[in-house]
């Protein structure tokens, strides 16, 4: 079985679960609740040993890009000037993020528009594509969201660079500090700004993986208890369900809402 | 619930980590074995420590600027 692949304790207290649980249901309660994580290949593609197969992750990004611009490019055909209900649905998704922008950037910002609502509505649709049930949630693995945090990260550094120079090192020293602490702060500095796109990466990752794993886990428990005390985890799955949409849009808030607080940094130089 | 509690945890986590894969590759690289180990392993928990610091104050002047007042709703949806 697949699930065998994974060691994990959660793995193991659903496999539990399942030998505990009732036979009859043998068949159902013997995936594990990581499963879902599984990636697989669609179409194997191999170029000079190299594996770049389009994978199930790859069709959901598709989806999700295909659906974001299908969905933003039909509620706006219209331009009507009362805006009809997806009309405003997209208006308020830019107004959001231009907002975002201006509040945390400044008008300096509005340039990179395109890039952060891009980033947004990618995030947003994975996180929300990923709480259709059999579906795959592309946000889920730690390689997706390092490469768009990486991504977030070299561009803010790269436009520091550009915008202000080696003066853009300045962000590394903190000011009114005693000359003999200087070195020692301006490591931790060093290291708190390389911190970043782990901690954005790591924290959109933690989240969408908890809330599916746990999602998936008292599932389980619904099949095992069946139908005399299955009732109480199956309540709980649905408020679950009702958070985890909540934290679909959380986490991309989030994730949104740090990038424009980088980029102010590598704009405006300051903490 | 579960957003401000969780962003602080995965702060000084992350820098612990970052801190000790650093002074680790470092120590490696140049055959220093423990030390800088031993070295980025506080320097990353005085980076974690200073994120979680700068991650507060960023949250208060969020809550501070909420049109809400803290008391009736500190929602983390609230992101109209």
């Amino acid at each position: 079985m697949a699930g065998e692949t994974v060691e994990n304790d959660v793995g193991e207290a659903a496999a539990e679960i399942a030998q505990h649980g009732s036979e009859a249901e043998h068949g159902a309660a013997g995936h594990s609740p990581l499963e879902q994580f599984q990636i697989k290949r669609l179409i194997p593609i191999d170029i000079a040993g190299i594996d770049i197969s389009f994978t199930n992750s790859a069709l959901f990004m598709l989806i999700a890009v295909a659906l974001v611009t299908l969905f933003l490019t039909y509620a706006m055909h219209g331009r009507a000037i009362i805006p009809g209900r997806l009309q405003s649905i997209a208006e308020l998704s830019y107004e959001f993020i231009a907002n975002m922008i201006r509040e945390n950037v400044g008008s300096e910002g509005r340039r990179y528009f395109p890039f952060i609502f891009t980033l947004f509505m990618f995030i947003l649709f994975g996180n929300l594509l990923g709480m259709i049930p059999y579906s795959f949630t592309y946000t889920s693995h730690i390689i997706v969201t390092f490469a768009l945090a990486a991504v977030v990260f070299i561009g803010v550094t790269v436009i520091g660079f550009v915008r202000h120079g080696a003066k853009f090192l300045k962000l590394f020293v903190p000011s009114g500090v005693p000359m003999f602490l200087l070195p020692l702060l301006v490591m931790i500095e060093i290291l708190s700004y390389l911190t970043r796109p782990i901690s954005l990466s790591v924290r959109l990752f933690a989240n969408m993986m908890a809330g599916h794993t746990m999602l998936k886990v008292f599932g389980g428990f619904v099949v095992a208890l069946g139908v005399l005390a299955g009732w109480a985890p199956l309540a709980f799955v649905v408020a679950l369900t009702g958070l985890e949409i909540g934290i679909a849009f959380l986490q991309a808030y989030v994730f949104t809402i740090l990038t424009c607080i980088y980029l102010n940094d590598a704009i405006n130089l300051h903490h | 619930m579960s957003g401000f509690a969780f962003r602080i945890g995965i702060e000084l986590v992350v820098a612990l980590m970052v801190g000790t894969g650093i002074g680790w590759l470092l120590d490696r690289w140049w055959g220093t074995e423990p030390f800088l180990l031993l070295l980025f392993f506080f320097l990353g928990a005085a980076a974690g420590l200073l994120n979680v610091v700068r991650t507060a104050r960023e949250m208060q002047k969020q809550l501070a600027s909420a049109p809400v007042p803290p008391s009736v709703a500190v929602d983390e949806d609230d992101e109209r």
